[in-house]
């Protein structure tokens, strides 16, 4: 049975059924509750986190299991990675990727190395959820879409929903996955509203889904750039161009064989990424095109990313900043 | 006396094959038959052997990139740590690691570190396991002074400390942070006294006196299992070689480290110790000496003859599941 | 009842066509073969009959409009009364041809045949020709800036399957339509069979009309020679009909099937010769010279622009509409055949001049002569329906050379005479 939620009430309910099912599962980061260590003036759980992803959860599993942090990212980060070394599976909150500046060495250099460079004795079921993207007018320091540097870390995974149903099913997955997985929120999207099935439910990490199929041309999207493709099938459909829409929804793994299948029947492929356009997801897809699926290619691969800038503030800037239908519209006119 | 004739001479033999150990390694590098960053741990015996004395498997510790004599206090096979150190496939890490890597879960030592600092907030986490799960286990955190100035370490004592977890959090202070003194970048003395920062405990012991050490790691490991909270100790100590295997020392005077291992020798106090208790004969320690070289020469020969990793182990582990 | 109108592809390279105007209003009754509605291509414009009788229900295209071909113009249904649903009616028909302009030469000089040394062409394009055996260098392309897309390539290869093979190695393009008795069309001079386009149609009703591209025309193969004869020539249309034909040559099309006549006696039926001459005047010759040097020099646009001059009369030049659209027909048509193409054939021409003229009285099957009083390259066409034993000569007074293009409607009246009395 499916009813509506936001992907942020989703993401809720798949925390609430992940905690309910297994008493390793811990959550940690900042303001997860809010108001901490007031129970007694009843406004623990104020916040619930900063959009209320972690709503009721002190409440229901209580506080050794749901802990609000001091600001210090690489401490609770670097914390909840010796948990999960040790027997936890922490749902650790970096609250924006931005700060993740502040807190890689713990992902970088101790989550993604141990089980390697302990010769597989160590497993590290840490997951990090994390806000990523633009469009909520928060400027240059925290509107930005770092998936391209946990992606090319080996050892970690990276995952971003584009919808509420996907967000819980990736969220459980991620969490009961016995590696670091960092799943990205595009904060762009909390409030979105789907269909989300009630019950407990998983998304495969390393599977895409084509969303939209066609013929004609491919766009590959993931998180906020789905929704970006989809208003340009719509756009190119009008002119007789049939575009088939591929949600990646996982970064690392990568799904390329859904990505090269598309590419065979279509001989054209425009990736939409939301971050900025040096040595990220989008080069990545399109160099596997080109290594992968050179004899497919009927034009060349085009890419529609952010410009090389850092987020602006004013809202027409940052409109523009962001990929839109009319830039791939545009691309898949200019290929040929 | 309150340890048992025993346990000393265990003490002893663990004390001693870190020495023998640490030696053999730098024969071996100066030979140009080991490769890779070697930092040796020669010298700091008692801080490794004094700690861990009070630990068990269940119990966690982390370590630096000087992490050999903490294995070996921990109880990792010496065998498997020298393939390691070799490179071979029967290496406890497969290979994989190296010195500054190596590590053996099952035991409770959750790893050497290359970054420094970064062994903190681990073992802080694995305190946190110990709290949330009620295990009655302890966390201990090795690092040096150089790794106080670290942004990990002050997140990390204020994390534990807010939120009163079992771990103890010890400083080997060697004076030197890879070849800058300790004075010249730290404003404090006493680095035990950055406990009262953390509104934690602080303690200083000798770390070259085995019975100092462990003392005081004792009284810090009961307050963490009593769930009373972290505490910090600061243990003065030497290393013996450089930084690093190769390295030219010039950064200190020969007087100075000359005055150390005549003076302070860890292994020859605990000696005069035992010897002047009159709890442990001088030729069991003798014989304790024969049978450490006996197996460190063994293990160099097994590790030299034992096989190099697979060529597909490249990609192994990298994932639990791709 | 209801059928479709749709844009015809007549001759041979009709991609597109415009509607000029509707000559019935919709709602009016139409008998079958009624003029319907007049069509412009890029060649002549024309007038298309209804199909079937009926009422003329609806229109979908406009005047003015361009459509490819294939596109569904307009229905004619039984009676205007009874529930005609359009838009329906209209998905079910409409079939446009993917819509290809067609290829242009990529630089000045460069036709349709180069050996290009760098070819931009897509990964999947150049795959898919290395699948089918075809040297991609030969294609035109059509994605940005000319490149040859996977389309470009399936194109190409499905209009090569319809060669014809006439020697070991040498295969032409010899497109068709139409059922009945064979009529073959032969073309002159650096053009390809789309000269012929105004005559197809009305010829297809009767005749099986197949249009020949000699060797290097159009996709026809071009082997290594140093001059392409007219010998040849005529032993390639030989080689393509499996019984006798009724041949039309224009200019030095008129040429070849005069050698056809006297060499292939059993290919040949009946004869027209349309401007015809068995000995190359100067002027000709010069006109030639020009023609070959134009086409290394400049672009198909310049070429054509150098020769309509030369090829229609004064009045048919004086009427601007006319005269850009033969420029633009010639253009296209020129565009098709390489610049050492023509090179040979102007070799082949200087070889066979004067070379049949004491042979014409041999000629024994009906022959026509079409003769242009405003020819300024053949003026002496008359004397050669003069020496075939009974020939008629018919002489258009205000035509130039190019008269299939020039007087469109009255070649068909001839030819269709001509071949109704055989």
């Amino acid at each position: 049975m499916a009813r509506e939620l936001s992907m942020v009430a989703a993401i809720n309910e798949a925390l609430h059924i992940a905690l309910a099912a297994d008493p390793d599962v811990i959550v940690l980061g900042e303001d997860v509750a809010g108001g901490g260590g007031r129970a007694d003036q009843g406004i623990e759980d104020a916040w619930g986190g900063i959009m209320g992803a972690t709503r009721g959860l002190l409440t229901r599993f209580g506080a050794q299991r749901v802990r609000d942090t001091p600001i210090s990212e690489m401490g609770f980060l670097g914390a909840a990675v010796g948990a999960a070394a040790t027997g936890l599976r922490p749902v650790a909150e970096l609250m924006f990727i931005d700060f993740i500046g502040v807190a890689l060495d713990p992902l970088l250099n101790q989550a993604a190395k141990l089980r390697y460079m302990f010769g597989g004795k160590a497993s590290v079921p840490l997951t990090v959820r994390t806000l990523t993207g633009a469009g909520l007018r928060s400027a240059a320091q925290h509107s930005q879409s770092l998936y391209g540097i946990t992606a090319g870390i080996p050892g970690l995974k990276t995952v971003i929903p584009s919808n509420p149903a996907d967000a819980k099913g990736l969220l459980l997955a991620a969490i009961r996955d016995d590696d670091p997985v960092i799943f990205c929120e595009p904060k762009s999207l909390m409030f979105l509203s789907g269909e989300v099935p009630e019950e407990d439910y998983e998304v495969p990490l390393g599977s895409a889904k084509v969303v939209s199929a066609g013929s004609d041309v491919t766009l590959v999207g993931f998180g906020r750039t789905v929704h970006t493709a989809l208003t340009a099938a719509a756009a190119l459909a009008a002119d007789g161009i049939s575009a088939e829409v591929i949600d990646l929804r996982s970064l690392q793994p990568l799904d390329t064989d859904a990505i090269l299948a598309s590419l065979s029947k279509t001989g054209r492929l425009v990736v939409i990424d939301e971050a900025t356009p040096r040595c990220g997801i989008a080069s990545d897809v399109a160099a596997l095109c080109v290594d992968r699926g050179f004899e497919f290619l009927d034009a060349p691969v085009k890419r529609v990313t952010a410009p090389h800038a850092p987020v602006p503030f004013s809202p027409t800037l940052e409109d523009a900043y962001m990929p839109s239908p009319e830039q791939v519209v545009a691309a898949v006119r200019e290929m040929g | 006396m309150p340890l048992s004739t025993e346990t000393l001479m265990d003490l002893y033999r663990q004390m001693r094959t870190i020495r023998v150990f640490e030696d053999q390694l730098a024969e071996l590098v100066m030979a140009g038959r080991l490769n890779g960053f070697l930092h040796l741990y020669a010298g700091e015996e008692a801080v490794a052997v004094g700690v861990c004395a009070h630990l068990s498997a269940p119990d966690v510790i982390t370590s630096t990139h000087r992490g050999h004599g903490h294995c070996i206090a921990k109880g990792v096979d010496v065998h498997r740590m020298m393939a390691e150190l070799f490179g071979r496939r029967t290496g406890i890490c497969k290979g994989k690691g190296g010195s500054m890597h190596i590590a053996d879960l099952d035991l409770g030592m959750l790893g050497a570190n290359g970054i420094v600092g970064a062994g903190i907030p681990l073992a802080t986490g694995a305190a946190l396991t110990m709290q949330v799960k009620q295990t009655g286990g302890v966390a201990v955190a090795f690092f040096g002074d150089g790794a106080t100035n670290q942004g990990q370490f002050h997140e990390s004592l204020n994390l534990a400390a807010i939120w009163k977890l079992p771990v103890v959090f010890v400083i080997e202070n060697n004076g030197y942070g890879e070849a800058t003194p300790t004075e010249f970048v730290t404003p404090v003395r006493d680095l035990a006294s950055r406990a009262a920062a953390y509104a934690m405990a602080g303690d200083t012991a000798d770390g070259m006196d085995f019975f100092d050490v462990h003392e005081k790691a004792g009284a810090a490991i009961a307050r963490a299992r009593r769930g009373e909270g972290p505490t910090l100790i600061e243990c003065k100590t030497y290393r013996y070689y450089g930084h690093y295997v190769g390295d030219a020392l010039t950064y200190r005077s020969a007087a100075e480290a000359a005055e150390w291992m005549e003076q302070r020798d860890p292994l020859r106090l605990f000696e005069a110790r035992v010897l002047e208790a009159g709890v442990v004969e001088e030729g069991n320690l003798r014989r304790i000496d024969r049978e450490v070289r006996v197996l460190i020469e063994a293990a160099v020969a097994a590790a030299e003859a034992a096989p190099f990793p697979d060529p597909a182990d490249l990609l192994a582990d990298v994932y639990v599941k791709e | 009842m209801a059928v479709a109108v749709a844009m015809p592809s007549l001759g041979m390279s009709m991609r597109e066509g415009r509607v000029l105007a509707w000559l019935v209003p919709v709602g009016a009754r139409v008998a079958k073969d009624q003029p319907l509605l007049s069509i412009e291509s890029e060649k002549a414009e024309f007038e298309m009959p209804a199909p079937a009788a009926g009422v003329l229900r609806h229109v979908y295209v406009e005047p003015d409009a361009t459509v490819p071909c294939g596109t569904l113009l307009a229905v004619i249904t039984a009676s205007g009364d009874a529930m005609f649903d359009a838009d329906a009616f209209r998905r079910a028909n409409d079939r446009p041809l993917a819509v290809r302009p067609a290829p242009v030469a990529a630089a000045p000089g460069a036709a349709a045949l180069p050996a290009r040394e760098r070819v931009a062409i897509t990964p999947a394009a150049r795959a898919r020709a290395r699948t089918l055996g075809i040297d991609a260098a030969a294609v035109a392309g059509t994605g940005p800036g000319g490149r040859i897309t996977r389309d470009d390539i399936e194109a190409w290869a499905a209009r090569r399957q319809a060669l014809v093979e006439v020697a070991p190695g040498v295969s032409l393009e010899a497109p068709a339509q139409g059922a009945g008795e064979p009529v073959v069309l032969l073309p002159g001079f650096g053009v390809d069979v789309s000269v012929f386009t105004s005559q197809v149609p009305s010829l297809a009703e009767r005749f099986r009309v197949i249009g020949v591209n000699p060797r290097g025309v159009g996709l026809s193969d071009a082997p290594a020679a140093a001059c392409y004869d007219v010998a040849t020539a005529a032993a390639d249309a030989a080689a393509l009909l499996g019984r006798p034909a009724h041949i039309v040559g224009a200019s030095l099309g008129a040429a070849v099937a005069l050698e056809l006549a006297l060499a292939h006696p059993e290919s040949v039926r009946s004869l027209v010769l349309i401007t015809p001459f068995v000995t190359a005047g100067a002027r000709l010759l010069a006109v030639l010279d020009a023609w070959c040097r134009v086409a290394r020099a400049a672009d198909s646009e310049a070429l054509a622009s150098v020769l309509l001059p030369w090829m229609f009369s004064e009045c048919f030049l004086a009427d601007a509409a006319s005269r850009e659209r033969a420029r633009r027909g010639l253009a296209a048509s020129a565009a098709r055949v390489a610049p050492t193409v023509l090179d040979r054939y102007a070799a082949g021409v200087h070889a066979w001049s004067g070379s049949r003229a004491a042979d014409l009285g041999r000629i024994a099957v009906p022959t026509l002569v079409v003769t242009a009083a405003q020819d300024l390259l053949v003026p002496a066409a008359a004397t050669v329906g003069a020496a075939i034993p009974g020939a008629v000569t018919r002489t258009l007074p205000t035509a130039g050379h190019a008269v299939t293009i020039e007087a469109a409607a009255a070649m068909v009246t001839m030819v269709l005479g001509h071949l109704g009395g055989v």
